[in-house]
């Protein structure tokens, strides 16, 4: 059961300057014109008027571009070993629905089926406050999987825009710890709740890029074979790995160690099927041609993982659309898939 | 030689096997006195010097470079040196761009022949870096 | 002009004079191109000439086989004569479709000055040297030249001198010299302890996407060195000082084959201003060698060629 509060807007800054007491808050805010979550500066809260979405999703925070495992120092009795520990509260303020389903997306893996400590000590340690979107992008296509604009079930409150406050609702347990000592929170009325429902209609009908999701797998199934279909689809991505960056529900990392004499260190970092050496090994390279990443990588999200996950591995942020250097478009690859193989087979 | 103070200058040298490497053997043979500094990494021809061999020794921390090989026209590989120079000269100017003095690296031709003039590289060299001071650019973890 | 240019690409398809068509097609996004590569001569009628298309399309020659007729710009077209003086691509393979072009319009120049996103953007019109953007119903104008990309603004070569065809008339190039170097004076003008501290903020926002690689035809290795591990040249992971390495490499690699399109600058997502990097080694290619990349398809590459003497002053 949620129950709804509200804020005045003018009070935004005193809500997260309580909650600094606690956390370390992250908000929007630019850099080079690149909008990004940074540790809030105590005061600045502009990014209530520009702000759309970042460019890279918070899923950084979660699973970091680089992430250090663990440094070790070899000494006589074999190697001492320092995993870093971090047990940062954390409060991200302004997460947007895709995303946040995002981040569920990723605990199916990083958590439900293997608990990765590096991304579950930041998981459990920070707190999601999400932010209804009020100006979809032309790329977002978010309603077409499963995921509206306004979307609560991800975070740990939900901030809704209703003109001059934000409507709140609490969505876990966390989340209403979190109100508890903020004066400036009042009960939400009727009125304001039934405007908060006009805004998500409203705004759910601003997402204008659709794609029709009913059968994509058994779609994408059928076609899997057909070569030319593929080769055709994947002519201008030029395999940087953009797409997969800045996509919330991806993860794939990749794992080096660095040893200067006697000491060094384990990194993670992020990695992209995209790259033509993702699936390089000794002896061959199964995605050597362009064309079976780019398979590999529509199928993945839109097949493979609702095979395994029941959900598609997308939520319609937009990002690898409005990024992507050549403007490959996947929702206009998902609206042409082709009714029937043809006949170049091919694994 | 005194040691004038604590730090001392690594300077990673790519020395090329048929003249400067053959040079610095000489030095060594003639007795020439010549300070420690430069660490001697032998290659086929300062041609095969790619500016990321230049990079990677500034990267780990090496507070300067010496290449040095045939004199222009007497390259046993004919016109590896001509590729050298364009290289390392290229090299020089854009590391200069971004902040890294391009006294960091030096260059040098320097024959099997001359003994002499590579104990002198390699001292005036030493110098140059000192004055320049350690490198500490790569040294921060940002991340 | 779009007329001309896609009755020529169907012709050449039809003649069986080419297997591919290679050129810009309207992209999904608003002001915006996508490469359209196809051999189906019903595909050509979509294709465009505007101020948005911003692709370099040599960077596809060296992966579709066979002939292919491009459409070029004048810096691609560049691009593709330095592919050719690479042994990269073959010049009787390729047709080259010249498009004359005076500059093209950075759309975010025009997002930040009228402190909107390009999709709340109703239409951005060129003429002469004036730009109307209409955002809500209301028309401001600006001055061309705080519109286009400074790459544009410096131009010399726009219209590609290798052509097997030439779409429309030659057009000079919104020449601008000090607005296309502008970045570069500022950071010439900062001690170097402070361009060293720009450089490494930059990179420390650097996540290796290697959009910026991928988008360039000049990096056309089969194994770039990131991808060394035996040994390891630069670490896998993006730490600030491997980044750094990479990218300051990466121009070194390229240097004399960088025709300053600007694709990487733009492509980045993290905005790191890589331009200001290329078009500085560009500039010492041609201050130190006199040498222009893809002017001349018969000239041996840049690090292939030397004076026997030159650049002595740095030698020992």
């Amino acid at each position: 059961m949620t129950t709804k509060k509200k804020i005045s807007k003018k009070d935004i800054g005193k809500l997260l300057g309580i909650w600094s007491q606690w956390f370390s808050v992250l908000v929007p805010s630019k850099e080079e014109n690149v909008a990004k979550m940074v540790g809030w500066d105590g005061k600045d809260v502009s990014f209530l008027v520009w702000y759309r979405n970042t460019v890279v999703p918070p899923k950084a925070n979660f699973l970091p571009p680089v992430e250090k495992m663990f440094s070790f120092q070899q000494n006589r009795h074999g190697y001492h070993v320092e995993v870093p520990q971090d047990e940062q509260k954390r409060l991200i303020f302004g997460i947007r629905p895709c995303d946040a389903r995002g981040i569920t997306m990723i605990d199916k893996v990083f958590v439900e089926t293997y608990e990765d400590c590096y991304y579950l000590s930041k998981r459990k340690n920070t707190v999601l406050i999400g932010l209804s979107c009020t100006n979809p992008y032309d790329s977002c296509f978010c309603t077409s999987l499963g995921v509206k604009p306004t979307e609560s079930a991800d975070v740990d409150l939900m901030f809704t825009d209703i003109g001059d406050e934000f409507l709140i609702e609490e969505v876990t347990d966390k989340g209403k710890e979190l109100l508890a000592s903020a004066g400036m929170v009042k009960e939400a009325t009727k009125a304001d709740d039934a405007k908060a429902k006009t805004v998500q209609a409203t705004v759910s009908g601003m997402v204008i890029r659709k794609v029709d999701t009913k059968d994509i797998a058994r779609k994408l199934q059928a076609c899997f074979s057909d070569r030319d279909y593929w080769e055709k689809v994947a002519a201008k991505c030029i395999s940087c790995g953009v797409c997969t960056f800045l996509c919330p529900t991806c993860f794939c990392f990749d794992i080096c160690d660095e040893l200067v004499k006697k000491q060094g260190a384990r990194y993670r970092g992020w990695d992209s099927c995209s790259f033509r050496l993702y699936t390089k090994m000794p002896m061959e390279n199964p995605r050597e041609e362009k064309w079976r990443r780019v398979r590999q990588k529509v199928c993945h999200k839109y097949q493979f993982y609702p095979m395994n996950f029941d959900v598609a591995a997308c939520t319609g942020c937009g990002r690898c659309i409005r990024l992507c250097p050549v403007n490959w478009d996947v929702t206009q690859i998902l609206s042409s898939l082709p009714a029937s193989v043809t006949s170049r087979g091919d694994k | 030689m005194e040691r004038k103070s604590e730090w001392e200058p690594a300077i990673a040298g790519f020395l090329c096997k048929w003249c400067s490497y053959a040079g610095a053997d000489l030095a060594g043979t003639s007795r020439k006195k010549y300070p420690a500094n430069v660490r001697v990494l032998k290659v086929p021809c300062s041609g095969r010097v790619d500016p990321l061999l230049i990079l990677k020794a500034l990267r780990l921390g090496f507070d300067g470079v010496l290449i040095s090989g045939c004199h222009p026209g007497d390259c046993h590989y004919q016109a590896g040196n001509y590729r050298a120079r364009r290289r390392i000269a290229l090299t020089k100017k854009l590391l200069e761009y971004i902040g890294i003095p391009e006294e960091r690296v030096q260059a040098s031709w320097v024959s099997a022949s001359e003994g002499a003039k590579f104990a002198q590289v390699a001292a005036d060299v030493a110098k140059d870096i000192e004055k320049i001071g350690p490198n500490k650019l790569f040294a921060e973890e940002g991340r | 002009m779009e007329q001309e240019l896609r009755k020529e690409a169907r012709k050449l398809l039809e003649e069986g004079k080419v297997d591919h068509i290679i050129g810009f097609a309207p992209g999904s996004l608003k002001f915006s191109t996508t490469p359209l590569i196809t051999k189906e001569k019903e595909e050509v009628a979509s294709l465009v000439i505007n101020r948005f298309m911003v692709n370099n399309l040599a960077k596809f020659l060296t992966e579709i086989p066979g002939r292919v007729g491009i459409v070029a710009k004048g810096c691609d077209g560049r691009s593709i004569v330095s592919l050719i003086q690479d042994n990269q691509v073959v010049r009787e393979n390729v047709v080259i479709i010249g498009v004359p072009c005076s500059g093209l319009i950075d759309i975010a120049k025009v997002e930040k000055l009228v402190g909107k996103d390009r999709d709340e953007i109703d239409d951005i019109a060129l003429q002469g040297e004036k730009v109307t953007v209409t955002v809500d119903g209301k028309r401001k104008d600006f001055p061309a030249k705080e519109v286009f990309f400074e790459h544009c603004l410096g131009c010399e070569f726009s219209t590609p001198q290798e052509h097997d065809t030439l779409i429309g008339e030659r057009v000079a190039a919104v020449g601008h010299e000090e607005l296309n170097r502008k970045r570069i004076k500022e950071l010439k003008d900062m001690a170097p302890k402070q361009r060293w501290a720009f450089w490494k903020e930059q990179f420390t926002r650097c996540i290796r996407c290697y959009a910026c690689r991928q988008v360039c035809p000049a990096c056309f290795c089969e194994r770039c060195f990131v991808e060394e591990s035996q040994p390891q040249w630069v670490s896998p992971v993006p730490k600030w000082q491997d980044n750094l390495v990479f990218q300051v490499i990466r121009n070194i690699h390229v240097a004399g084959r960088c025709t300053d399109c600007g694709e990487c600058e733009r492509v980045c997502p993290q905005n790191i201003p890589l331009r200001s990097l290329s078009k500085e080694m560009s500039d010492l290619v041609d201050e130190m060698f006199h040498y222009k990349a893809g002017t001349d398809k018969n000239a041996p590459s840049l690090m292939t060629a030397y004076e026997h003497a030159e650049a002595e002053d740095l030698f020992r």
